[in-house]
């Protein structure tokens, strides 16, 4: 109530006084200057019913439900959880990583509290004036208190917000299968993702977007270990209850020591792009060799970018990896499926070149780590080397594929 | 997640499964004390543990003769070790495996018969690529057995289909292969749970970089469905583990776990259709089996269409 009365300051409560006032007071004695407008009704039963209905409409405005996070059904009936099982996972999760108002960090994972405060949490500013609730102002709309990419405007954007809870990271520098650095998921709160929803958040003080970092890394570790207990519980039919010790090993220490590998270990795992500086004669002598690779079939890039890269290639049926669990056989059985999932089956388009726009970033580097890393969670594969597998291409040859993919967009660009 | 004095093998095994919803109706205190009771159970099987492999090393140094602390050392020569076998057979007759779609790389892909994987049955009706792996954790690997498993468990890219179709790997000893043999570029790609995803291409063959290994950092509890993003009708699996007790039913139905310590053990059964494989005597496709020494045989286990949800 006490919220209510200082939103709508003392307004309404000015009406439930008049409205008191009608019930009680007798119906012969005008109460306003324009008895003939009144005059022929009885006034009485009239306010009863508004005051119920406005009393009844005030019920719920002092309590609001406190934030929860989501538990994460997708692809699962929800009925196959059981109560006991639900409260497990859900307890489990709470106990490690608390909820959206109040933050927690497991022991053993290397998150900075103060940060995940700043960001968690509604949008407020303490009295210091720092600003906090900085995940729910500018990120759930899209993204959803959750991190599950189900945001309330997810449905109208295509692609799809990112899902944290599964880890993966599109725009990344790092090999393939690694998370992605801190500075990755800086350059795509800084810069945003062209061509998406994804707006560019660089007015932000630094302090914000390290917030922000922190909070996203937070969701998805969470993300993940709740997978790893849904797995658990509800396929696997563990005992109950969960020792709390092998959950945090087995569950959620895997996943913070794959987050810290390439911050730990960045010439095993980060991939830093060296670009050459060439001259007009050399780069159009690159080009055409980038334009021999990327017809050639062992780079494959016409399968799906098509031969003269406007991402027409035979290849169509291509979704990332949020979407394919949706995908049934038939179309039937998609239906089906989707029934189970917030959001509904979208297909991945190829980029288009000529179209210039690129979502991972425009510039020379970019366009190189997108081809040398691959995209996460897509069908674009990773076409160059890393530990255990030799890569399709060379860094020499990355580099003139990516000037070839560029001199498609901007044909007078990139001279430089 | 076992509650530790369950995980801490040496014999005891899991004594019984506790329903889900047990724990509602438990009282609280009782739920606390519990948990006491298992962390005290935890100090002190983790000590017992300590202890036995000192004990282990000091017997390995003055060669104490090896009954004395059989519980520990295994061995297979003193026929301590114990081996699973069984005979999966499908029951009717299988139907016609379906062709599947092949619209891309027609050149080369076109001219060979590929057909659904999804269901194979012998001649003499053995059903093959049905998973059977322990479920028990904590069951202790006899010392040299790492050397008894081939170095790398391999998935080979020929005539357009991933071969085999199923695979297991003991991740923390065998590395996963992946070759082509193709004249085409393939692409291998798979997302184990809360493990690093894979999205691999490989050059066409015969020529350089048509090979990569991958390492698996943690262990699953049901096999990960392998794909290539060119060739949708491209399909396997792999089940990494972090113990060697798993099998795969050959084409003739049959399977075989060799090197299993005596106890009472669970185990999983698994099939691409249905995953979990629900049979009559198998709920969720799991069993308990004490295991003695030598050979230990389920027979013949008959799996019905219905179960394979085979219409």
């Amino acid at each position: 109530m006490r919220e209510f009365v200082n939103f709508y300051d003392m307004t309404l409560a000015r009406h439930v006084l008049t409205l008191f006032n009608m019930m009680f007071a007798d119906p012969a004695v005008p109460l306003t200057r324009a008895p003939h407008r009144t005059a022929a009704i009885d006034r009485k039963p009239v306010a009863v019913a508004v005051l119920l209905i406005v009393l009844l409409s005030l019920a719920g405005c002092g309590k609001s439900r406190p934030v929860e996070f989501r538990l994460n059904t997708e692809g699962r009936d929800p009925a196959s959880i059981s109560p006991a099982q639900r409260e497990a996972i859900v307890g489990m999760l709470t106990d490690l990583f608390g909820t959206p108002d109040d933050p927690r960090v497991p022991p053993g994972v290397n998150l900075d509290l103060e940060l995940l405060r700043r960001a968690a949490g509604p949008t407020r500013r303490d009295f210091s004036g720092v600003e906090r609730g900085l995940y729910r102002k500018h990120c759930a709309v899209c993204h959803g208190i959750s991190g599950d990419g189900a945001g309330p405007i997810a449905a109208m954007l295509n692609p799809y917000p990112r899902d944290y809870r599964y880890g993966v990271f599109k725009y990344t520098s790092t090999v393939l299968g690694a998370k992605p650095t801190r500075q990755d998921l800086e350059r795509t709160i800084r810069r945003g993702i062209p061509g998406t929803g994804m707006p560019s958040f660089a007015p932000l003080p630094d302090e914000d977007i390290q917030a922000l970092i922190e909070y996203v890394q937070y969701l998805s570790i969470r993300g993940e270990t709740e997978l790893y207990l849904l797995r658990l519980v509800v396929d696997e039919n563990e005992l109950l209850p969960l020792s709390k010790q092998s959950v945090i090993d087995e569950g959620v220490l895997p996943v913070a020591e794959a987050w810290e590998a390439p911050e730990k270990d960045p010439e095993h795992w980060v991939v830093r792009p060296q670009r050459p500086q060439l001259d007009e004669a050399q780069l159009k002598a690159a080009i055409e060799r980038g334009k021999l690779v990327y017809q050639e079939p062992r780079s494959q890039c016409v399968k799906c970018h098509g031969p003269e890269g406007r991402g027409d290639g035979e290849q169509t049926d291509l979704y990332d990896d949020w979407n394919k669990p949706k995908k049934g056989v038939t179309e039937e059985q998609t239906r089906q499926l989707s029934r189970w999932f917030s959001l509904p089956l979208q297909q991945l388009k190829p980029r288009n070149f000529q179209e210039g726009i690129f979502h991972g970033g425009g510039r020379p580097e970019d366009i190189y780590l997108r081809i040398y890393v691959g995209i996460k969670g897509t069908p674009m594969p990773a076409m160059g080397p890393s530990p255990g597998q030799p890569g399709i291409l060379t860094p020499e040859e990355i580099w003139d594929l990516t000037f070839y993919v560029l001199s498609l967009a901007r044909k007078n660009d990139i001279k430089k | 997640m076992l509650p530790d004095r369950q995980r801490e093998g040496f014999g005891e095994g899991r004594s019984g499964t506790v329903k889900g919803d047990a724990m509602r109706s438990e009282s609280r205190r009782t739920a606390a004390k519990r948990t006491v009771d298992a962390r005290k159970l935890i100090s002190r099987s983790k000590y017992r543990r300590e202890f036995l492999k000192k004990l282990a090393a000091l017997g390995t140094l003055l060669s104490v003769p090896r009954p004395l602390i059989s519980s520990l050392v295994l061995s297979e020569e003193a026929g301590q070790l114990g081996e699973l076998t069984g005979r999966f057979i499908y029951v009717g007759t299988p139907p016609e495996r379906k062709k599947l779609k092949v619209d891309k790389d027609v050149d080369c892909c076109g001219k060979y018969d590929i057909r659904d994987e999804s269901l194979l049955v012998g001649p003499d009706g053995g059903l093959a690529n049905v998973y059977v792996y322990l479920r028990s954790r904590g069951v202790p690997v006899p010392p040299g057995l790492a050397e008894k498993f081939p170095k790398r468990v391999t998935l080979d890219n020929r005539d357009c289909i991933f071969k085999p179709h199923c695979l297991a790997i003991w991740y923390t000893v065998q590395e996963f292969y992946i070759v082509n043999s193709d004249p085409i570029a393939q692409n291998v790609a798979f997302t184990p749970l809360g493990d690093l995803p894979a999205n691999i291409i490989l050059a066409p063959a015969p020529g350089e970089k048509t090979d990569a290994t991958w390492r698996f950092h943690r262990t699953q509890t049901e096999p990960v469905h392998i794909v290539c993003n060119y060739h949708p009708w491209e399909s396997a699996y792999i089940l990494p583990r972090d113990n060697p007790y798993f099998a795969i039913s050959g084409s003739d139905g049959t399977f075989r776990i060799p090197y299993l310590p005596p106890g009472e053990w669970e185990f999983q059964l698994w099939q691409e259709r249905v995953r979990q494989l629900e049979l009559p005597s198998y709920p969720r496709g799991r069993f308990t089996v004490t295991v003695k020494p030598g050979l230990n045989d389920l027979g013949t286990i008959r799996v019905s269409p219905a179960s394979l949800k085979v219409t």
